[in-house]
């Protein structure tokens, strides 16, 4: 049986407090980090270690992941 | 993760239209579709005025950045207006970034504020509202005070037409509130261009087809300034209508693009069922209505406040008064 490696990224929700670390899967893209967190993609724009990149990026351990809440109007 | 057009690296998938696009082709990509919205609808024409409302956000920051450009390009004049609707913590943070660009980009910029014009700020207006309990949120007030503020700046300042950086998520949100609301009259004016009637400078919508995700990227790649707060306001049905479509576009990608043109399919057939009505002057501050009193003064009224000398203030002097 194989065991389940994960990987550890920090997530800081911009405007929301300090940065946290998460376990997550190996391979996790960036969209499954979102809905686990409860973020909707169309509302958020994502930098990955300080650029900015599509919400299919695979995250890898030791990543810097940070959540821009852009949709703020309604 | 690689651009569909140029093979760079990735930023943003376009989910409903099943591409993938860099930095630089997302730029080009909103810049594109903005001067195709200008010139379809033919939006602005050579020679005129436009005076476009700036919060100092990243929908109106990034019109006025496109705007200017596209001004500089056709020889028509642009000027910057920020309505102060008196909201602590709030307004005060993002007057200064609208300021900031106006300035830059060497567009002339101007402030209205609820207080000279109503007497009172919103914050004041919601705290009067409340006390009273009358049937209207603090969306209703401003909504429909910083509309008749916005006309009357666009007025006084001689443009031909009035720009408001509405994107497409915040015109799909109004279709579905006026659904949910069955509210026909503000329904069928809704569209990338609205001609009104006498006494109401034109209306226009630049950014009108461009998702507010794609917006604030086109911001955020072009290193443009703006404010990213929320409206300490903003709430209730609104709030509830803006996560439904977003997640209906999320689960079902280019939702919002398809509600878009059904309702400009619909439109001219909606605009057939108008019933007619005759224009009139506000009895109380003449401005338009097609009732006795304009909805700005039937909410002032409820609210036994008057309406102050409205003053439309040069930024530039507004900092200067601030310093003195």
């Amino acid at each position: 049986m194989t065991k389940l490696v994960g990987i550890t990224v920090k997530v800081r929700v911009i405007g929301q407090g300090a940065a946290r670390s998460i376990k997550v899967p190996q391979k996790t893209k960036i969209a499954d980090l979102l809905d686990q967190l409860g973020q909707n993609r169309e509302t958020v724009v994502v930098r990955l270690n300080g650029k900015v990149v599509a919400e299919e990026e695979r995250l890898a351990d030791g990543d810097s992941v940070e959540i821009l809440l852009v949709v703020t109007g309604g | 993760m690689r651009c569909s057009f140029c093979g760079r690296r990735a930023v943003y998938n376009r989910r409903y239209a099943g591409t993938l696009l860099c930095d630089r082709c997302m730029v080009k990509s909103v810049e594109r579709r903005f001067r195709r919205a200008m010139g379809e609808h033919r939006l602005v024409s050579p020679g005129e005025r436009v005076a476009l409302a700036v919060s100092g956000g990243k929908d109106s920051v990034s019109c006025m950045h496109l705007l200017a450009d596209y001004c500089s390009r056709k020889n028509c004049e642009l000027v910057a207006v920020t309505v102060d609707e008196g909201i602590k913590g709030y307004r005060e943070k993002s007057l200064p970034i609208a300021r900031e660009n106006a300035e830059m980009l060497g567009v002339e910029h101007f402030v209205v504020g609820f207080e000279q014009a109503f007497g009172a700020t919103l914050d004041k207006i919601v705290k009067l509202a409340k006390r009273k309990k009358t049937e209207f949120n603090p969306c209703t007030y401003c909504g429909v005070m910083r509309r008749s503020l916005l006309n009357q700046a666009a007025r006084e300042l001689g443009a031909d037409k009035l720009a408001t950086a509405h994107n497409l998520d915040d015109e799909v949100q109004a279709i579905m509130l006026n659904y949910v609301r069955a509210d026909f009259s503000r329904l069928y004016r809704l569209g990338p261009s609205y001609q009104p009637r006498e006494g109401f400078v034109p209306r226009i919508k630049p950014l009108r087809e461009i998702p507010e995700k794609e917006v604030a990227l086109y911001a955020l790649l072009k290193g443009i300034k703006v404010h990213l707060g929320v409206c300490p306001y903003a709430g209730g049905i609104h709030t509830e209508i803006r996560d439904f479509l977003n997640k209906l576009e999320t689960n079902h990608p280019n939702s919002k693009f398809m509600i878009l043109r059904m309702f400009d399919r619909m439109k001219p057939h909606l605009i057939e069922a108008v019933p007619e009505f005759e224009m009139r002057k506000c009895e109380m501050c003449g401005e338009p209505t097609s009732t006795s009193i304009c909805k700005s003064c039937e909410l002032l009224q409820g609210l036994e406040l008057k309406r102050g000398q409205k003053t439309l203030i040069s930024a530039k002097s507004l900092v200067n008064m601030a310093a003195s």
